[in-house]
C-alpha cells in the first residue's frame, strides 16, 4: 500500500495519518447517527471479540471446577500462570514477529521511522526495548496479572461476592459487557492522570515511557505498581454485581488489549491493497508528547479536560500553547534559581 | 578575557552531527551544523539527564535520544516536550580546523 494516500512523512521519516483522531462519535451533540453506525463495529471488531472469545475459553479451557478454585492450590494457579505467559507472548509476538522482526511492511504506516532495535539506550535492561519489555512482562506483569485473577476467581468461587448468572439476568449481564469498554476507559483515564503526577511519574510511570518510540511488547512493560493500578481495573466485578467470566474479559482487555496503543503502526496491511486500522495513533501521540491524551478517546476526558491531541496541526498548536506556559515557567523559575 | 578551550576537530563532527566533550567534571555537546557552523551547550537534557551527543541533529534541532525532547542547538530553546528547561549554551567557534568553546 503507498502509505502517502493515507498521510504524510516528516524529513525524520516518521508518518503521520492525514486525518485527525477523533473521539469515538456516541458522545456528539446533537447525535449523529450515521456516524454512530458507522463507528459501532469497531465498538466490538477486531479487538473485543478477541477478547470476550478468550475469556469464554479460559473459562471452559483452562479454568478447573468452581469447587477447586474454592481452594488456592499451585496445581491450578501455575497452570494459569503459564497459560497466561504462552498466550501473551504468542499474541503479542505476532504483532512483533511481522511488523519488527519480519519488517513484513517496512516502514509504511509506521509513526516512528526508527526501529528499536536499532537504537541501544541506557532507558532499557541491557540496554534493549525488548529485552527490558520482555523481562518486565515476565517478572512483573504476569505474576501480578495471574494473582489478580486468581484473586477473583477465589472471591467468586466461595461466594464473596455476588455472582449473577446468565441464565437469570441475561440482559443485565448483556448490558454490563456493553459497557466494559467504557468501564475500562474510566479507570484507566483516572489511574494514568494519577500517575503522571509527579511523584508517581518519576517512581512508577517513567518506566512505561521510556518506550517513546512503542512496539508490542512495551505494551505490559510497566512499573509493579502501574501494573496492580492498570490490570486492577477486574476488580470492579468484586463491586459490581457481575460474572466471573466478564471478569476475566475484563482482565483480558486490560491485559491482551494493551496492544492497540503500543503496536506503532497506524495500519496492518493485510493486502496489496488492503489494511486493518490498529487505532494506535491517539496512543502513540501519548508517548510521544507525554502530557497529550491520558484516555484513548472512547470517552472524551482529553476534550473535556483540554488535553486532546488529534495529531492535527491544529492539536499540535493546542499542544504547544499549553507547552510554551510550562516553558515559560520552568524558565524563569531556573532564572530565579527556584 | 574569554578563555577557549580546544574541544575536537571540526572534521571529526559530522554535518548536522553532536559529539560529547568532557571538561572540568563537567559534560558538554558540541554542534556542527549542515553549513559547519559550531555550536555548544551543557551536555544533558534538562529533563532527565541523559546525554544529548547520543541523540539525532537534524537542521537545527537537536533530539533527546530518551524522551525525545528536543532543543535549538542555536539558542538551547526547549522546542519539544518534555523538555521545558532551555540549555544552557556556550560560545564556539572554528579555528584552523579546530572547535574552541569558551566553557570556562
Amino acid at each position: 500500500m503507498d502509505d502517502l494516500q493515507f498521510g504524510t512523512r516528516d524529513k525524520r521519516g516518521n508518518w503521520s495519518p492525514k486525518d485527525p483522531a477523533e473521539v469515538a462519535p456516541i458522545w456528539e451533540m446533537p447525535p449523529k447517527i450515521g456516524k454512530i453506525l458507522r463507528w459501532l463495529p469497531q465498538y466490538v471488531f477486531p479487538y473485543d471479540i478477541l477478547w470476550v472469545l478468550s475469556a469464554l475459553a479460559w473459562w471452559n479451557w483452562v479454568l478447573p471446577d468452581v469447587d477447586v478454585m474454592k481452594t488456592l492450590a499451585w496445581g491450578w494457579i501455575l497452570k494459569l500462570f503459564i497459560v497466561n505467559t504462552i498466550a501473551v507472548f504468542a499474541f503479542f509476538g505476532i504483532f512483533e514477529w511481522r511488523l519488527y522482526i519480519k519488517r513484513a511492511q517496512a516502514t509504511r504506516f509506521k509513526y516512528n521511522a526508527r526501529w528499536p532495535s536499532e537504537h541501544p539506550s541506557d532507558a532499557f535492561w541491557f540496554k534493549s526495548q525488548n529485552t527490558d519489555s520482555i523481562l518486565r512482562i515476565i517478572f512483573h506483569a504476569l505474576p501480578i496479572w495471574t494473582a489478580i485473577e486468581v484473586g477473583m476467581l477465589y472471591a467468586f468461587a466461595n461466594g464473596w461476592v455476588p455472582w449473577v448468572s446468565f441464565a437469570e439476568h441475561p440482559l443485565y449481564l448483556i448490558a454490563l459487557m456493553l459497557v466494559m469498554p467504557i468501564i475500562h476507559e474510566t479507570h484507566f483515564f483516572l489511574i494514568h492522570r494519577l500517575i503522571h503526577t509527579p511523584f508517581l511519574y518519576k517512581h512508577v510511570h517513567s518506566v512505561h515511557h521510556n518506550s517513546i518510540n512503542p512496539s508490542p511488547f512495551s505494551s505490559l512493560s510497566m512499573h509493579p505498581v502501574e501494573l496492580l493500578l492498570y490490570l486492577g481495573m477486574a476488580l470492579w466485578h468484586l463491586v459490581i454485581p457481575s460474572n466471573p467470566i466478564l471478569a476475566l474479559y475484563q482482565l483480558h482487555r486490560a491485559a491482551f488489549g494493551a496492544i492497540p496503543g503500543h503496536i506503532g503502526f497506524d495500519k496492518i496491511e493485510t493486502g496489496e491493497n488492503k489494511g486493518m486500522a490498529t487505532h494506535a495513533c491517539i496512543h502513540y501521540l501519548h508517548h510521544k508528547y507525554f502530557e497529550v491524551n491520558y484516555g484513548d478517546g472512547l470517552v472524551p476526558f482529553d476534550k473535556w479536560f483540554g488535553t486532546f491531541h488529534d495529531g492535527s496541526k491544529d492539536g499540535e498548536a493546542r499542544m504547544n500553547a499549553r507547552f510554551q506556559k510550562r516553558k515559560a515557567k520552568a524558565n524563569s523559575d531556573q532564572s530565579a534559581g527556584v | 578575557m574569554t578563555q577557549w578551550i580546544t574541544a575536537c576537530a571540526l572534521d571529526s563532527i559530522e554535518q548536522e552531527g553532536v559529539k560529547r566533550f568532557d571538561h572540568g567534571g563537567k559534560t558538554y555537546a558540541v554542534y556542527r551544523s549542515a553549513s559547519d557552523e559550531v555550536f555548544c551547550s551543557d551536555g544533558l537534557c534538562t529533563h532527565e539527564s541523559v546525554h544529548l551527543a547520543d541523540g539525532l541533529v537534524m537542521d537545527y534541532e537537536i533530539e533527546c535520544p530518551k524522551h525525545s525532547g528536543a532543543f535549538d542547538i542555536r539558542s538551547g530553546e526547549a522546542m519539544r516536550l518534555p523538555a521545558c528547561k532551555n540549555l544552557k549554551m556556550h560560545e564556539a567557534k572554528v579555528e584552523a580546523g579546530m572547535v574552541l568553546l569558551s566553557i570556562a
